[in-house]
């Protein structure tokens, strides 16, 4: 028996908090009809609602009974909802019945319906009865918000967005004005700051640049290293998956980023075999572990697409934090786990060059010192080469008791497990003692040896017991300084660990026991080396900053300040900041550590956390706010340079805001908007089932969810039709999500417009996989959870909240009731059916998708796997029942996804008024009070129909900043 | 190239985070309060990551911890409640990395892309922490960066395993120039600011500079602490490390019991996570040497039951000792046990298997009223115990990973 209800109310819960408590009209009016309502606006927006609030009074009230009583009143109520009594208290009810009213839900299809001056009465009167609610007159900065600010202003690209508390709670806005600024999420702000202007400015300079050339891979496991094999000067690479199913990745030696920072990487690549299709080049970082059968999870740091027979060059940027690795995975479908096969991914090498700077010396230092002189010695590069072992960067070297040719001593210092180094036993057996001699010439303190077996043999000769003995001449030993066991059958490195460091020039690794599978005394080692504590330190070039006096510090303060407030400033206003800059220059003398102080203040200021822009002309607060909605961060300097003569309104306005849009820095918005909005965000929280779907993968994940943020910045930019928010015939593609969709024809990894054929049932948000993926519950699909989902956000559905202690339901697809009868078992009991005859239907369109997004005609039925899970590219399911995505909404029948949408899509009005509440709440922090809905649902039925994605999103943010004074 | 693993030690023994961000609530502002009437809680969570072999594990007649094989025998029974067919739902296709999940309840811990969610030890720690100079302790008897405890990002912690690192930490001393600069500077912004909200609290709405001040009083206060535990002398115990190289991983599990019991007696924390996982390498027990992990994978052979119940036995045995250990301090109201919750369990129930049902769970100490062995007659979530701990540790929350709801498994 499983105990634990699903979470499907939780999630409800979680899908949109509820706001009931929270309607915040400050309405004390209303309108008696449109043209009124038109004149009014040129009132301006406060005379408008005071004056209409007199002709709406009593008419609402009339008009709800002429058209809503006839049902809702009395113990029979329809649905159980009577509003014969709505008294003085504003009650969910009054919000479901404004927006049922206002998207035209209610009054139903066969019912007399109000005109349209009689509907706007009604609204204007509900409207009118809302509550006031207070929030806050600002909003804090979010993290994102602060990392992204922080960066602009600092010139430089780190990502310690997680390094900062997530303090959104249960709003599903980051913007909301509710949630207050806390001691941890600032205090982290103290310590992010610290690591950010160390990285902009570090205190003992810049680590030079340096470079690195590796063709060898780390050792993995015997059963993953015959996917890779040595061809022509490099290696080839088939693709596998280990059995957990994550991604095999195969490790770089030889290259460890000496300190954190970007890094170049160039691929030296080409694709081996006879497919249309390219090779991907997944490129992914993480500590090197070597693991038996499953490696840590790495990041997924970009994707190359090998398309050409010829070696290429292949460039991409990547951060690394110091002693990371690189691991590549090569990913095609014909490859899949083909040993010795001669198709894939070759790679000849991969060459590793960083820290690298935009420029030299590098943006920081323009950003933060601008007007000074810098002087910087010119930027050098390196060469490294770290295929030495430690033995041999002391200067030390092997000899061995015996060995069998072909199996040298060398073989022990190649850093393989695979070769290794062999006691004679042809064509004469060695007598023991085996042992090797270490050599250490320069006496280094040594801390221990790293010891290997060779992987992938009959285990003959791996080493049982040993002792460790030092001599200061190589002839007389003394006593061991230790000695143990080792694990035999084991291919990682156990580690030797002295007790005290050993300077002694040579050191015995006697083998005191060892495997053998006849009982002859033999011995092998795949790797040996010993421990020491050297690390060479990083060299580092230093930019000199040629200003020292106090005056020139405060003109950097003051330009740093008045970017990140977004104002011009006081002396007053900056009067404390420069202040400690300045005792920092008198203590220490050193002007960039006094500049470092004093920024730290400025980005954990109020001014910059709270309320930025306010602190000189309204163009600079119109400018904080374009910025923030826009691109998530404080304005650039030509926008700033606009507010100088407050010129930020009208038609320049007009033209700024276009700007905006168009620069790349609008995607933040975008890629935000799709987080929160779309909840993306809990991507990577859920993950389908690999025994249902085994062809999920890295690729997939990494390129679904960029698909619907590309296909919404291309609607507003473009300025689509609202209607393909919900239905097109395009979308943006590559390969893996072509092959995901069934689409032929689509090669490579770059991501492009493509069109759908027709026989394709994809197309708007509601047929992406990553909408698809992340409206499941993790495990499989759920009609509840994609019905309250699509109801919710895009169909802009108010639903009540769930009851108090109902019981909720698992969808269980391997029960022996079809699915559909369990969900309307739940729906058939008298308090849930009110609802989720409104909820489900949502969800039963989308049927045909199953948890990957992938299209299905059948469920899948999970079958049991024994003992450990072993990933398998055939799953562990069996076809079950056939899939039904009919149902009903509003009386109207639909036989699947694309009669669905186009149900959606014969009320447009409702996805643009649904899509415009969203975005303003996005941007203002909070949802729309009912007199701003009804200047909402006005912009909308100005468009007459044809709502264009681009001007709505535009119309809001010129609407919110006129709300912004109010 | 970074060599091992020395310096990767003192890499996780100084990043552990003696005043960790992220922490909720941390009671900072009542960092100095006078030593309370009431006994302390304390908590220790551990998890041995290869499980129990149930079958010794369990006690074979409901009820009577005198029939488990490896409990009988215990020092003190009656304080001991062994709880049967727990288990961690969404842990069907997780195998090992059940394990990082076992204090977070957080499902499908083997998704290439799962984040971990906060694990129980974090939660307690924000609340008890704030009056120690440790508001945490997290162990492991192995170097790899993450064991039992999560932070409210999902975020492993590192733990410390060096014995000798640990023992420096809570007892010995530290050069600590850098923090204090870090310290120093922190208090110099803090005054910046304050100045600032002088000038800022003429235009601004007075409510919003209120709690702008307020956020920096609480640091200020955070501050005084960190300042406080830099400058007070830590507690000087006469107690050494074992040092039995023969033994050497039945010797680090006793030395971090007995660190464990050290902590908690001179309240240096009141918060521990002790992570058993040794999966690579062979370890020496008493009477079996061997891989444990190759041993776990016991397939019912006999032979190597044998000796996989050899490393388990070494393990209670040690873990007795301390139980034993704690019973004998005595605290004003009972003993260091008796205020201290103890929980010893898995994430997994068979590890032969890799399943994660029916999770050997034993909780002692706390001052329960203990019941020797308790059997659910469904499969339980173990949040719903994590949930109930988190109640009998004063955290009022109504769920916690996957719980449903506090079930009062420990009461009598």
């Amino acid at each position: 028996m499983v105990f634990f209800p699903n979470n499907a109310h939780f999630f409800l819960n979680e899908i949109e908090a509820w706001r009931f408590s929270r309607i915040n009209p400050r309405g004390k009016c209303g309108f008696s009809s449109l043209a009124f309502l038109v004149a009014l606006l040129f009132l301006g927006p406060c005379a408008g609602r005071q004056a209409a609030n007199l002709l709406a009074k009593d008419n609402g009230r009339a008009i709800l009974e002429k058209y809503c009583l006839d049902c809702h009143q009395g113990d029979q109520a329809e649905a159980g909802q009577d509003f014969s009594d709505l008294g003085g208290r504003l009650s969910p009810i009054t919000e479901l019945i404004f927006e049922n009213v206002a998207t035209g839900k209610m009054p139903p299809a066969d019912a007399d319906h109000p005109d349209k001056g009689e509907k706007r009465l009604l609204l204007e009167w509900l409207a009118s009865r809302s509550p006031q609610v207070r929030f806050p007159s600002f909003r804090r900065l979010s993290r994102s918000e602060f990392v992204q600010s922080s960066n602009d202003l600092l010139g430089i690209r780190l990502d310690l967005t997680e390094r900062i508390p997530d303090d959104r709670g249960s709003f599903r806005f980051d913007s909301n004005r509710r949630i207050a600024l806390s001691q941890e999420v600032l205090s982290s702000y103290f310590s992010v700051a610290d690591q950010m202007l160390e990285f902009a400015l570090p205190r003992k300079g810049f680590p030079v640049e340096q470079e690195w050339v590796t063709n060898k891979l780390k050792d993995s496991h015997s059963s993953y290293n015959i996917y890779v094999k040595d061809f022509r000067d490099g290696l080839l690479f088939s693709w596998t998956r280990a059995n957990n199913g994550n991604s095999y990745s195969f490790f770089y030696d030889h290259f460890e980023p000496p300190v954190s920072g970007w890094y170049e990487l160039t691929f030296d690549a080409a694709k081996v075999g006879d497919f249309p299709e390219t090779v991907s080049l997944q490129v992914h970082g993480g500590k090197y572990y070597f693991a038996d059968d499953r490696p840590q999870p790495q990041r997924l740091l970009g994707v190359i697409s090998l398309d050409n027979r010829e070696v290429q060059s292949h460039k991409i940027m990547v951060f690394l934090e110091k002693g990371e690795n690189v691991s590549v995975h090569l990913h095609s479908k014909h490859t899949f786990r083909k040993k010795n096969s001669n198709a894939g991914g070759f790679i000849r090498q991969m060459r590793a060059r960083g820290p690298v700077h935009e420029s030299w010396p590098p943006p920081s230092f323009k950003n933060i010192f601008p007007g000074l002189t810098t002087h910087a010695e010119k930027r050098t590069v390196l060469s490294r080469n770290e295929s030495r072992t430690n033995l041999q960067k002391i200067g030390g070297r092997l000899t061995v008791s015996s060995f069998q040719p072909g199996m040298e001593k060398e073989k022990m210092q190649d850093g393989s497990n695979q070769t290794f180094w062999h006691t004679r036993f042809h064509p004469t057996l060695a007598k023991g003692p085996h042992f090797v001699v270490l050599e250490n010439p320069m006496r280094v303190p040594l801390h221990g040896l790293r010891y290997a077996t060779w992987s992938g043999g009959n285990g003959n000769g791996q080493v049982k017991t040993y002792s460790v003995e030092s001599s200061s001449d190589g002839e007389n030993w003394n006593e061991p300084i230790v000695s143990g066991k080792l694990e035999t059958r084991l291919a990682n490195e156990q580690f030797i660990v002295f007790r005290k460091p050993v300077d002694l020039p040579f050191l015995r690794f006697l083998i005191t026991d060892s495997f053998s599978i006849d009982g002859r005394s033999l011995a092998s080692v795949g790797k040996l080396d010993v421990m020491t504590r050297v690390e060479p330190p990083v060299p580092t070039q230093s930019i000199e900053i040629l200003g020292s006096t106090a005056v020139e510090l405060e003109g950097c303060i003051r330009s740093f300040a008045e970017r990140a407030f977004s104002s011009r400033l006081a002396s007053s206003d900056l009067a404390p900041y420069v202040e400690i800059g300045r005792q920092e220059l008198e203590r220490t003398g050193d002007f960039v550590l006094a500049a470092r102080l004093a920024i730290k203040a400025i980005l954990s200021s109020p001014r910059f956390l709270l309320f930025p822009g306010k602190y000189s002309n309204d163009s600079y607060a119109r400018a904080a706010f374009l910025a923030k909605v826009f691109w998530r961060s404080v304005p650039d300097q030509k926008l700033l340079e606009v507010c100088r003569e407050n010129r930020l309104s009208g038609r320049i306005l007009d033209q700024q805001i276009k700007k905006m849009m168009s620069d790349p820095r609008s995607r933040r918005m975008v890629q935000s908007l799709a987080r929160q909005w779309l909840n993306l965000r809990a991507w990577k929280t859920i993950s389908p089932s690999l025994k249902l779907y085994p062809l999920y993968d890295d690729l997939l994940d990494h390129f679904l969810p960029m698909e619907t943020e590309m296909y919404l910045h291309y609607l507003i930019q473009e300025n689509r039709p609202v209607s393909e928010l919900i239905d097109s015939d395009y979308s943006f593609l590559n390969q893996r999500l072509a092959q995901h969709y069934g689409i032929p024809g689509v090669f490579g990894t770059h991501m492009r417009k493509v069109a759908f054929p027709d026989d394709v049932p994809r197309g708007g948000l509601l047929t992406m996989g990553s909408i698809l993926k992340v409206t499941t519950d993790g495990f499989d699909t759920s009609p509840i959870l994609r019905g309250a989902w699509v109801s919710r956000n895009i169909a802009g559905i108010p639903l009540s909240p769930p009851p108090e202690n109902v019981k909720a339901i698992e969808p269980d697809l391997q029960s022996a009731t079809s699915l559909r009868e369990q969900i309307d078992k739940h729906k058939n009991s008298e308090s849930c059916a009110s609802c989720h005859k409104s909820i489900d239907p949502y969800g039963f369109a989308l049927e045909s998708f199953d948890a990957s997004g992938q299209w299905r005609s059948r469920y899948r039925t999970r079958l049991p796997h024994r003992g450990t899970f072993q990933y398998r590219q055939q799953g562990y399911y069996k076809m079950g029942d056939e899939v039904d995505a009919s149902g009903e909404i509003n009386g109207k029948e639909f036989r699947g996804v694309t009669e669905f949408k186009a149900l959606l899509n014969s009320n447009q009005q409702r996805i643009a008024y649904n899509f415009a509440r969203k975005f303003f709440e996005y941007t203002n922090g909070y949802a729309p009070d009912f007199i701003q809905r009804l200047e909402l649902l006005k912009m909308i039925e100005d468009q007459n129909g044809s709502c264009h994605t681009g001007d709505l999103v535009r119309r809001i943010v010129v609407f919110s900043l006129e709300e912004l004074n109010r | 190239m970074i060599d091992w693993n020395r310096r990767e030690i003192l890499k996780y023994g100084l990043a552990f985070p003696s005043l960790p961000i992220g922490i909720q609530e941390l009671a900072y502002g009542t960092a100095f309060p006078e030593r309370p009437e009431k006994p302390k809680k304390r908590i220790l969570l551990i998890c041995n990551s290869l499980g129990f072999y149930g079958k010794y594990f369990f006690p074979r007649e409901r009820g009577e911890l005198n029939t488990s094989t490896y409990l009988k025998g215990f020092s003190n029974p009656e304080k001991l409640t062994v709880v049967e067919n727990l288990f961690h739902p969404g842990m069907e296709t997780s195998n090992h990395d059940s394990e990082k999940s076992f204090l977070t309840g957080a499902p499908h811990p083997e998704s290439p892309h799962f984040t971990n969610t906060v694990s129980l030890d974090q939660v307690l720690a924000s609340k008890m922490g704030g009056q120690t100079r440790f508001p945490f302790l997290s162990f492991s008897i192995y170097d790899r960066g993450w064991g039992c405890s999560w932070n409210d990002q999902g975020v492993a912690i590192p733990p410390m395993h060096d014995e000798e690192q640990i023992y420096n930490r809570l007892f010995g001393q530290e050069d600590l120039t850098a923090k204090k600069r870090e310290i120093r500077q922190n208090q110099i912004v803090l005054q910046a600011l304050k100045h600032d909200l002088l000038v800022l609290e003429k235009t601004e709405e007075k409510s919003a500079v209120e709690s702008y001040r307020r956020l920096i009083r609480q640091l200020e206060n955070r501050l005084e602490h960190e300042v406080h535990w830099l400058s007070a002398p830590k507690p000087r115990v006469s107690a050494k490390l074992n040092e039995d190289p023969e033994f050497a991983f039945s010797t680090k599990v006793s030395n971090l019991f007995r660190l464990a019991r050290l902590a908690f007696q001179t309240d240096s924390t009141r918060v521990i996570t002790l992570s058993l996982d040794w999966i690579y390498g062979a370890i020496d027990v008493p009477g079996a040497s061997g891989g444990w992990h190759t041993l776990s994978h016991h397939g019912g052979r006999k032979e190597t039951l044998q000796k996989l119940s050899c490393v388990e036995r070494d393990i209670l045995r040690h873990f007795d000792q301390f139980l034993k250990e704690m019973d004998q301090v005595s605290e004003p109201g009972g003993s260091l046990l008796d205020h201290t919750t103890v929980v010893m369990g898995s994430n997994f129930g068979d590890s032969s298997n890799h399943t994660c049902q029916n999770l050997p769970t034993l909780v002692a100490g706390g001052g329960i009223a203990h019941q020797q062995h308790r059997v659910l007659e469904a499969p339980t979530p173990l949040c719903n115990l994590w949930l109930e701990l988190l109640h009998r540790h004063d955290i009022d929350v109504d769920r916690f990973g996957s719980s449903v709801q506090d079930m009062q498994l420990l009461a009598n």
